[in-house]
């Protein structure tokens, strides 16, 4: 460990360095605003760090904002913005890292964007979207108050390696925090459930109770998930989306805990939106949530969860800040374009493709798709996932394809082998190139669904952006 | 060439619950498939944990990969499976064994940390855990006689390092990547007709050839040498395209140099700590 800032008098020299550290990111930032380069959301933390590797230990230690960090594989991103929308309703100022940036250099971007020439910070909260690999580094400087995890799925093993390793990891992570912080997890994953039974820290669960949805067995093979304890198949009573659900193992009788947030009643809205019941501490709750799906309903109630650690949970507050919630960007995001419709979807991992794949099939019409992905940091190198997306369920109502990015070849090849036929797909690698030849394809009154990584779907958007068809990152 | 009357493989699929983690259900999907665009029946017989198949039954046998925790699983399973399982072998039944199931198709795999996994032993290989995972894309040059050389392209994530005795070859050498154990340059493992690797990717999609030498094997193993194909060559050709472009992706990948940003990155590390530079640090 290196010395901690606060553990001793700074030198004028370490002060020096912290504030030349703050300055150049900030610079940065404001450099990559004025020349439209994508908002700058890694690279002031980038260069922050590169002069005083501390910055972010020193800004988090110094603020006197409650701090939660948000990791785990699906839904940091929508569970994050409701969180911060609950949080502001009830007048806390929140500092975030809102745009998906989630890795070291991310996290310390929001920490040099909100922190003034001192190293202080104004925020209420500090929220942050934490990836699951830099929970490991990042958790240690930031010392957080709350830590929630949402879910682990198979997702960017060759990232992280192993799916229980990853537990562990995050594991070590929840055991280091002190007995007054608390730690949000989903009851429902039976991975997360398992984490950190000997933290002193608070532990808070949140799932589902509603009988009448989900199935009697996990759908997909690569959904299995096995007793964390014992190995033992594990029986679910019932299962809500891919291995969340109310589980118990046969072999050891360790079951899904009690739970602290419950959802007892889901209901899809003729608006698209969905109407849940949800027991929390600090009573019963009816949300109406402009988000399709019972993943948002899990989101909903991670949020609910993490506002009640946070000690920021109003019910009838609550309840206004999550009906006036926005899907985040490439959410199924609606997007005009010249009198043209694009609903644009990030997908990642098997889990959330399906998930999307389910929502756009219930959509009526023809499909013109635009499918594209990129091997980066990111996006990882591996898309072997991409086997295991319901693609098959989607080739029939295709009517047009364009398949894009630096892995084109191989979002093609999957394609091919799901059905579609290779002579009426475009294999178009540049993102500029294949949304025109994508939109030349679509009617004016048929929309054009896009599915991408995370690169190239914040690519589509810069053009889009370009275009005056969407507003940038930072203004979201 | 092909034969009028209808022809039909038998897939035994293993443990398709345990071992689905990164998309190897491709791999079965490249296979029937390709058997379907050419008019060859195909039937799949799924045989998960407790389940022991009719091996005598199945021309083409596929064992896919899992984590050490589910890998422990199939283990304990194989014992009821591995006689029949290497009867089969030895009658020319034709394996495709991917990362965990390479590893129990070898005598043993030892984790770091962990007791050992004993394997089947079909195949004259043993793994050791290593504290590094061999993550990246990986391409192997491949002559399984016949039709010639080969590249075999695709991803490995694995920290078993496998080393093989005098009874098993390497399925091809390594171009780039690490393979079997970083160290010998060799991938994968050969035996009769069991075809190993630490390729997923997953593999057959993008190796067509291999995919189709399996389908040839398989097609011989149940109809034997009269009148049935004994080389790729009397398969009816398909039109390869997509996976001539995937194949030639997967290869380049393989073959780039480091990446640009992680050789700025280690270079900017340098001079940050002080540690002088790569030439002098060696």
């Amino acid at each position: 460990m290196r010395g901690v800032a606060a553990d001793r008098q700074a030198t004028p020299a370490e002060r020096l360095r912290f504030a030349l550290a703050l300055a150049a990111g900030k610079g940065t930032g404001a450099a990559g605003r004025l020349l439209n380069v994508g908002g700058g959301t890694s690279l002031p933390g980038a260069v922050a760090r590169r002069i005083d590797p501390l910055v972010l230990q020193k800004v988090a230690s110094a603020s006197t904002a409650r701090k939660a960090m948000i990791t785990g594989s699906n839904g940091k991103t929508t569970t994050c913005r409701m969180l911060a929308a609950i949080a502001r309703n009830v007048g806390v100022s929140v500092a975030q890292n809102r745009t998906g940036s989630n890795l070291l250099h991310g996290v310390t971007s929001v920490a040099v964007r909100e922190a003034d020439m001192r190293g202080r910070m104004d925020a209420g909260l500090l929220l942050l979207e934490v990836d699951e690999a830099t929970m490991r580094r990042a958790v240690p400087e930031v010392v957080p108050d709350v830590i929630l995890v949402t879910n682990i799925f198979r997702d960017q093993l060759d990232r992280f390696g192993e799916l229980y390793a990853m537990a562990r990891m995050l594991e070590a992570a929840v055991e280091t925090l002190p007995p007054r912080a608390a730690a949000v997890l989903n009851g429902d994953d039976p991975l997360v459930a398992s984490l950190a039974r000997h933290a002193v820290a608070r532990r808070l669960y949140y799932g589902l109770r509603v009988p009448d949805a989900g199935t009697d067995v996990p759908e997909h093979a690569a959904d299995t998930i096995r007793c964390v304890r014992c190995l033992h198949a594990l029986d679910y009573r019932r299962v809500y989306l891919s291995h969340l659900g109310d589980y118990e193992c046969p072999g050891c009788g360790s079951r899904r805990p009690d739970l602290d947030v419950a959802v007892t009643e889901v209901r899809s809205s003729p608006t698209g939106g969905t109407d849940a019941t949800i027991e929390t501490p600090a009573g019963t709750m009816r949300v109406h949530v402009p988000l399709p799906g019972l993943h948002n309903v899990y989101n909903t109630a991670a949020a609910l969860a993490g506002a009640f650690a946070l000690e920021t949970l109003d019910p009838a507050s609550a309840q206004s800040a999550l009906a006036g919630l926005r899907p985040a960007f490439g959410r199924l995001e609606e997007i005009k374009a010249d009198g043209r419709l694009i609903i644009l979807s990030f997908v990642k991992n098997p889990t959330s493709y399906n998930a999307t794949l389910r929502m756009i099939l219930q959509r009526p019409g023809p499909k013109h798709v635009l499918a594209a992905h990129s091997n980066t940091p990111v996006d990882g190198e591996d898309f072997a996932w991409l086997w295991d997306v319901d693609l098959e369920d989607l080739v029939p109502d295709l009517t047009s394809l364009v398949v894009s990015g630096t892995r084109a070849e191989e979002v093609a090849l999957r394609l091919k082998y799901a059905g579609a036929d290779p002579a009426r797909m475009r294999v178009i690698p540049g993102r500029e190139a294949a949304l025109d030849a994508a939109l030349a394809r679509v009617p004016p009154d048929e929309p054009l669904y896009i599915l991408a990584g995370y690169t190239p779907m914040r690519e589509f958007r810069r053009i889009m952006q370009r275009r005056g068809w969407v507003p940038p990152f930072w203004e979201e | 060439m092909e034969q009028a009357a209808p022809r039909t493989v038998r897939i035994c699929h293993l443990y398709p619950k345990l071992f689905s983690v990164a998309g190897d259900r491709g791999n079965l999907r490249a296979l029937t498939s390709r058997c379907a665009w050419r008019g060859i029946g195909y039937s799949v017989d799924e045989a998960d944990v407790g389940v022991v198949p009719d091996f005598t039954e199945a021309d083409l046998i596929l064992l896919h990969g899992g984590q050490d925790t589910e890998m422990r699983v199939a283990a304990r399973d194989l014992g009821t499976k591995a006689g029949p399982l290497r009867e089969a072998i030895e009658g020319g039944a034709v394996v495709l064994a991917v990362c965990a199931g390479y590893q129990l198709l070898g005598k043993y795999y030892a984790p770091v940390g962990a007791p050992p996994i004993t394997g089947t032993g079909v195949l004259d290989a043993i793994t050791e855990g290593g504290s590094t995972r061999f993550i990246g894309h990986i391409a192997v040059a491949c002559d399984l006689g016949g039709d010639g050389q080969h590249s075999l392209v695709g991803f490995e994530n694995h920290s078993g390092r496998t080393y093989l005795g005098s009874g098993a070859t390497p399925l091809g050498r390594v171009i780039t990547g690490s393979g079997n154990n970083g160290e010998d340059g060799n991938e994968g493992a050969r035996y009769r007709d069991v075809y190993a690797t630490y390729l997923h990717g997953p593999v057959l999609p993008k190796n067509p050839w291999l995919t189709d030498h399996l389908i040839s094997r398989a097609l011989l193993h149940r109809y034997g040498q009269l009148g049935a194909p004994d080389s790729v060559a009397s398969l009816a050709s398909l039109a390869d395209q997509t996976e001539s472009e995937a194949h030639a992706a997967a290869l380049r990948l393989a073959c780039r140099p480091a990446g640009k940003w992680r050789a700025v990155m280690a270079a900017g590390k340098q001079l940050a700590t002080g540690k002088g530079t790569a030439w002098t640090s060696r």
